[in-house]
């Protein structure tokens, strides 16, 4: 049988914003593919073994939770920056995504250093940038809607070779200013949007499963599944969104 | 001399000034109780339009009403339990005899309670009551608090709530102590010893505070999956140990760290019994002695309700025997496990908003026995939350444990396909799921769905609970909630 381990990164302080929705689509998806999922809980000042790990799970947290994560993760990002490279998936939410990059400097011009995986940087900007959003995925050719809800204060700006995740069509994405939301490297995704993310959008749950499979030289084929009641969802969100367009 | 003449002028600016104040109050109440009239005329409940442009003409109109009730105000805010505690609060002051004014349609921001007070007004901007129980939202609580400088205020809990309006969980705590620095002099506060996030908040208006706390040896109920929401010590961020937990983070928490630990209760539930009426019992230690009050209301979380309800009371100085007689004869508010009859079949209203407020009720329902019929609605407006992320949070997977009890499940309101979605992922077969976006349709076919002499739980958030009661009105069951049959 296929099986994916997933390292699931503090799960007792980064789960804000519906983080366990995105931590269940992947392992109800995961059992309709007929994948066995192994979730291994990491908790502040466990090791973690990164050769061992297909899929990196990192949800949101708040500021003082986010604090303790990177002080925690200071001594590994080495580790974790060459499975990166090597194809570890990693699936990074919100305050995780700003983690990534090379620092997040708050409001009160404190700069936090983050683990330097991929080439973007934060700064808190003034009021908090929250509501629906709507982006057009580039994961796919053609492109696909990706629905979600953003909230957070911090302002991301992507290095010039960094792919976003998608364009936004309706909300705010990384910064409010260039119409990027989230990014993209290797196998990496940071994204702002939750809602929870992925158990409306199954194609992009089924794309992580799927680039952990590949990552581990397995089969990596997944079948369609009946997702019409995830579409529906997906439908209404757009149309809520204001915007008038599916797929 | 020319001092003299320097404060004339002020003197006269001043007579000038409150005149103008008083003026615009009057045009405030004139104006908004014309428009609670018409609202009701739509059939509409009126507690948001109407206060809205009164603070448009009148910014200081609740300064100006308020300033009249000769026992003050008493604000409650918090997370959960809000509606419940500010209900039991009101009933035992009426029980005293006070004439009371309280924002029991639950519109509990700044324009809720400018229509509250505003509806309560004479024609002559005169308030017609003598203390107001308010429950305000933990947001609006430091706005409010400026406007009336309470004379009490009772904090319930900080749980995760609708985060899109208050960022995080800190934010809720901070906007908490702003508002308590309102408080009136000679105010007293009332705050609830088993939450960690709450015993952190600074007494800056050196005013008396009482804590209440469970003193329970309840078996501790375990959430599958869903954490605490406040996980650490909020002084030196060290993860925080539990003596006794009750539920989310609510217990005997200390800081194996730092000396940060619960404080000794003032008011202490020691004791609880269910009899066979389903009427519960409870021991309660007051400062002073041992009281034992009877309280018909369902669910662990309303035991912190009636404490906190009990701690108020005594705080105004309220005989035992009246809070005694009062909390015997208490019924659910609105829309909390709010029930109604209809054609030998009962239906039970129970909001849910937030994660730990709904897995309580989820938990009250899955104790009844029968078969069970469960009608959803989840809306999206600002009051709901916009963010409903909140739904991944909750216990719907308990559902699964009762599957061969659950004849129908109907979801509805304008986010009735992500709560379809949460279901199936809870593992609910996506067959057995109802979706009917038009709530009014939804409740009709949920209650025909419902064999008689069952139940039917209706679980909305907030804008959908004030749209399926009007439903529930026109189909003739209940009246209206802004005539308070409370």
């Amino acid at each position: 049988m296929r099986e994916i381990k997933v390292y699931h990164l503090y799960p007792g302080h980064l789960n804000l914003y519906g983080d366990r929705g995105n931590m269940l689509a992947l392992c109800r998806r995961a059992e309709w593919h007929g994948i066995n999922l192994k979730i291994i809980p990491v908790e502040p000042g466990n090791k973690i073994n990164f050769s061992d790990c297909d899929l990196l799970f990192m949800g949101g947290g708040q500021d003082s939770d986010q604090k303790l994560v990177a002080e925690d993760l200071k001594g590994r990002s080495r580790d974790m920056k060459k499975a990166v490279e090597e194809g570890m998936v990693v699936f990074a939410v919100c305050g995780s995504y700003q983690l990534l990059g090379h620092y997040y400097t708050t409001g009160q011009g404190v700069k936090i250093n983050g683990l330097e995986v991929i080439d973007l940087y934060t700064k808190a900007g003034q009021g908090r940038l929250i509501g629906n959003a709507v982006i057009e995925c580039s994961l796919w050719d053609p492109p696909h809607t990706l629905v979600g809800f953003e909230n957070h204060a911090g302002k991301t700006f992507l290095g010039p070779d960094l792919q976003p995740l998608g364009q936004v069509l309706s909300g705010f994405g990384n910064n409010g200013i260039d119409k990027t939301e989230g990014a993209v490297y290797k196998n990496v995704i940071g994204t702002y949007l939750h809602g929870a993310l992925l158990p409306k959008n199954p194609r992009l749950t089924d794309c992580l499963l799927q680039n952990a499979l590949t990552y581990k030289n397995q089969d990596d084929t997944l079948q369609e599944l009946d997702d019409s009641l995830e579409q529906q969802a997906h439908s209404a969100a757009i149309k809520l969104a204001g915007l008038h367009r599916s797929k | 001399m020319k001092t003299d003449k320097v404060t004339g002028a002020r003197t006269q600016n001043e007579a000038l000034n409150k005149r103008l104040f008083i003026l615009k109050a009057l045009c405030g109440v004139w104006i908004g109780k014309t428009l609670i009239f018409l609202t009701r005329m739509l059939g509409r409940g009126g507690t948001t339009l109407p206060g809205r442009i009164a603070l448009l003409i009148a910014p200081d109109i609740s300064t100006y009403l308020s300033g009249q009730l000769t026992e003050g105000s008493l604000i409650i805010t918090g997370t959960n339990g809000k509606t419940t505690t500010a209900s039991l609060i009101k009933d035992i002051l009426n029980e005293a005899g006070f004439k009371c004014i309280h924002n029991q349609a639950g519109s509990n921001m700044s324009w809720g309670v400018a229509s509250t007070l505003v509806e309560a007004a004479s024609i002559t901007a005169h308030l017609r009551g003598e203390v107001a129980v308010l429950e305000v939202d933990e947001g609006s609580f430091p706005g409010i608090a400026r406007k009336i400088n309470p004379r009490a205020v009772v904090a319930t809990n900080i749980f995760r709530d609708q985060l899109d309006r208050f960022g995080e969980i800190d934010h809720i705590r901070d906007s908490i102590q702003r508002g308590l620095e309102a408080l009136s002099p000679g105010g007293f506060q009332v705050i609830n010893a088993d939450d960690p996030s709450l015993v952190s908040l600074q007494n800056s208006s050196n005013s008396v505070r009482w804590y209440y706390g469970l003193e329970l040896d309840l078996p501790p109920y375990v959430f599958q999956n869903t954490g605490r929401d406040v996980k650490t010590c909020p002084r030196c961020l060290t993860d925080l140990a539990y003596n006794n937990i009750y539920f989310a983070h609510l217990g005997h928490f200390y800081c194996p760290n730092c000396k940060y630990k619960r404080p000794e209760p003032d008011f202490k539930l020691i004791g609880c019994e269910t009899n066979a009426e389903g009427l519960n019992k409870l021991q309660i230690k007051t400062p002073e002695k041992e009281i034992e009050v009877t309280y018909p209301l369902l669910g662990t979380y309303n035991l912190y309700n009636v404490l906190a309800a009990v701690a108020c009371a005594h705080g105004l100085n309220i005989q035992e025997d009246i809070i005694e007689k009062a909390l015997e004869k208490a019924v659910p508010p609105f829309g909390r496990m709010e029930p109604f009859k209809k054609d030998g079949k009962e239906v039970i209203m129970a909001l849910i908003k937030n994660p730990v407020g709904a897995n309580e009720v989820l938990r009250t329902i899955l104790d009844q026995t029968g078969d069970l019929n469960i009608l959803i609605a989840i809306n999206d407006n600002i009051a709901d939350g916009r963010d409903i992320s909140w739904l991944w949070d909750v216990d719907f997977e308990q559902l699964v444990t009762v599957i061969n009890n659950l004849s129908n499940v109907i979801v509805t309101g304008q986010r009735s396909w992500d709560m379809a979605v949460r279901l199936k992922y809870a593992g609910l077969d996506p067959d057995q799921i109802q979706v009917e976006e038009d709530s009014a349709k939804a409740v009709k076919a949920a209650i025909a769905k419902t064999k008689i002499d069952n139940k039917l739980f209706i679980l909305p958030t907030y804008t959908a609970l004030l749209k399926i009661r009007r439903s529930l009105n026109q189909m003739g069951l209940g009246k209206p909630y802004w005539n308070g049959e409370n």
